[in-house]
């Protein structure tokens, strides 16, 4: 409990009342009582109770030992993207309690992939799934049941002829479009201010519905392109990262959201570069890059923990994300 | 603390004023000169303590209820969805553009909330599936309309108004699938609003006040913008491109409002420019054109489509057309995917081979 009290979520003034009575560390307000605290920093009795609440409760919930950390990444679990190449280079698919940005050009796939994620989250557990429910925010317009449908259709197919023991087919019975859709919650942000509401509602939603695996915002680009304020931007990103990483740890959630691409010129050279800016690269765990090679579709993943960087060919059927079929391999 | 947006058009940024909250976090607030719940989510939750010297519970309550305010509706499952039990949210409507082949390719037609783009070579035939669209609107659900007229923004060349008037009495020829008498029941130009945009200015005045007030009366739900790469490209030098884009995000920001707030099609014209650089990996390389306006522009589309004049002719009767072709470059809903197409009296209509 040697941490320094200047480092907790407290108010300014508050903490320098704190530090003028001389309580430096959070060790320093153990066992001390709320009145006893009013009284001796000069703080109003809910102050008091609040700095308590901040400093000793916050303390206890963030040390794990690296031993247990590593048990934890080891019971980790995937979504997996129906494309094995894709989950191969992202070890095994897209990973719950992380977050993921999907970075592309219009028309490559990005949302295509969420889609396709908000189906696959929820194949049973015989099956290799996690069976989770989804919550997504459609920042764009382009949640189009007709797709969804598609896709669930698809997964629906793909595991029935998969189906080989009982298990397997009793699972079947539940893992149908209709409940695909019904484990489907579609929220519709239009501007950066309902988005930046939804996430405060999000742990509420969060906590009536314990079995949502993942989350997908599609996309963060639209609300924040056109700001005028970039300084006031990168703020308000920088608490929507910070928000999405709380999310994804506290609740057990995959978090993943998309990115728009831009043209940055540098020199006499452009290139193109995903959008929000620099700070905001550091937003996610993983980032993957879909851009086009020709007429071949090609997924990379540019950032990740625990991984090389990997480029693998896709294509978007009419089943949904999948892998490029062998005879378009050039 | 500005809102940093422009072209914010209906959204309402409510008042903190009329939030419910206990008379002396309301009263805090106020001192603090906070009076909008944007203002709110622009600062975090130390500097709002800070800044109105409330408690850290008092803050909580503050942007739940600012929050709260800001939901339209909670998150609805999307099976609800499917079985149409939420009017407006993600709606399978679509508008039909008269033709079985190129409605197949585009899955019933355009979507009605989004932004959907056509852009091709000049006599592509664009204008053409414009106009059809224009009548087409007016026709009731079952035939793939959505019961109302349409307002067509013109900012290059005049209304093709003679044409539009061939397309209409040939209209029994194209929609076979109409009973004769519906078709010569509808009073067709009387539903069809015209306006004339020649720049930047006139064009927003025109999607701010007249658009809007003809969408909320009920009077048209479809908005065609003929063509938006004119105005960019008359406007602007090559040195202004911070300032064009601006403007391209403002232009596409206040379309797809009017779309989602009025449930509405929104179909812009595009022009195309030469492919140049074909390393470029902003597309597919497919042929060598591509619509103008660049990325900013295209990241805010929800489909985009293409027309293209391909070589040779097709032959209908007394009747012959340069065989043309409607691709779809993306889409969320669709395949990429294209069929051949033709333009004859009757209209454009795809053509079997």
């Amino acid at each position: 409990m040697q941490r320094a009290v200047s480092t907790f979520p407290l108010s300014s003034g508050v903490k320098l009342k704190l530090l003028s009575a001389g309580f430096r560390f959070a060790g320093d307000l153990q066992h001390v009582s709320p009145p006893k605290l009013s009284h001796e920093a000069g703080l109003s009795q809910q102050e008091a109770l609040e700095a308590l609440q901040v400093v000793t409760g916050g303390g206890a919930v963030a040390s794990f030992t690296a031993m247990e950390l590593l048990q934890m990444e080891a019971e980790s679990r995937n979504i997996v993207t129906f494309s094995s190449q894709l989950d191969s280079a992202l070890g095994g698919g897209v990973p719950v309690g992380k977050t993921t940005e999907i970075c592309g050009t219009p028309g490559i796939g990005k949302t295509q992939l969420c889609l396709q994620l908000a189906v696959d989250v929820q194949v049973p557990p015989c099956f290799g799934g996690i069976e989770g429910h989804v919550i997504f925010v459609d920042t764009e317009g382009s949640f189009v049941l007709q797709r969804v449908i598609d896709i669930a259709a698809a997964a629906v197919t793909h595991c029935s002829l998969l189906a080989e023991d009982d298990e397997q087919r009793g699972a079947m019975a539940t893992f149908t479009v209709e409940t695909i859709l019904s484990n489907i919650f579609l929220v519709r942000c239009h501007d950066y201010v309902e988005l930046l509401a939804e996430l405060h509602l999000l742990p509420d939603f969060l906590s009536d519905h314990p079995r949502t695996r993942l989350l997908v915002i599609d996309s963060v680009a639209r609300p924040f392109r056109g700001f005028d304020d970039l300084s006031q931007r990168t703020r308000l990103l920088q608490g929507l990262a910070q928000q999405l990483v709380t999310l994804a740890t506290r609740h057990d959630l995959a978090v993943v959201i998309t990115n728009q691409m831009t043209t940055r010129v540098r020199g006499s050279q452009s290139q193109l570069v995903p959008a929000l800016g620099e700070s905001w690269g550091h937003a996610s765990t993983i980032r993957l890059l879909l851009q086009w090679s020709g007429s071949r579709r090609l997924a990379t993943v540019v950032k990740s923990p625990r991984h090389m960087d990997a480029t693998v060919q896709y294509q978007i059927s009419t089943d949904g994300f999948r892998d490029a079929d062998q005879s378009d391999e050039r | 603390m500005s809102r940093g947006h422009c072209g914010h058009v209906f959204s309402v940024d409510m008042k903190l004023d009329d939030l419910e909250l206990e008379p002396r976090i309301t009263a805090a607030v106020r001192r603090a000169r906070f009076s909008s719940v944007s203002e709110v989510f622009g600062v975090s939750v130390l500097d709002l303590q800070r800044f109105t010297g409330l408690s850290r519970a008092d803050v909580q309550q503050l942007t739940a209820a600012a929050a709260a305010s800001c939901r339209r509706r909670p998150p609805v499952p999307a099976l609800l969805l499917h079985r149409g039990e939420c009017g407006g949210l993600a709606s399978g409507l679509r508008l039909a553009v008269g033709c079985p082949v190129l409605d197949e390719l585009l899955r019933g037609g355009l979507p009605v909330g989004g932004v959907t783009e056509l852009s091709g070579e000049s006599g592509a035939g664009k204008t053409q599936l414009a106009l059809q669209l224009c009548l087409s609107v007016q026709f009731p659900t079952q035939h793939g309309g959505l019961n109302s007229g349409a307002v067509y923004i013109c900012t290059e060349d005049t209304f093709p108004m003679r044409r539009l008037r061939q397309l209409i009495t040939e209209q029994p020829c194209l929609r076979t699938d109409v009973p004769p008498s519906l078709i010569s029941s509808l009073r067709f130009t009387d539903h069809i609003y015209i306006e004339h945009a020649a720049d930047l200015d006139s064009l927003s005045v025109c999607l701010s006040r007249r658009v809007p007030l003809l969408l909320a009366r009920g009077l048209v739900r479809l908005v065609v913008v003929d063509s938006v790469a004119a105005l960019f490209r008359a406007e602007f030098q090559a040195d202004d491109w911070l300032q064009r884009n601006k403007q391209l995000l403002a232009l596409a920001a206040t379309l797809q409002q009017l779309s989602d707030e009025f449930n509405t099609p929104v179909l812009c014209i595009n022009q195309v420019t030469d492919v140049f650089n074909s390393s470029d990996r902003l597309s597919p390389v497919m042929s060598q054109v591509s619509p103008a306006l660049g990325l900013a522009w295209a990241n805010q589309l929800m489909v985009r489509l293409m027309m293209l004049r391909l070589q040779g002719m097709v032959a209908q009767g007394d009747q012959s057309s340069a065989l043309r072709r409607l691709e779809v470059v993306f889409a969320p809903h669709l395949d990429k995917d294209g069929r051949d197409a033709a333009v004859w009296r009757e209209g454009v209509r795809g053509v079997c081979v």
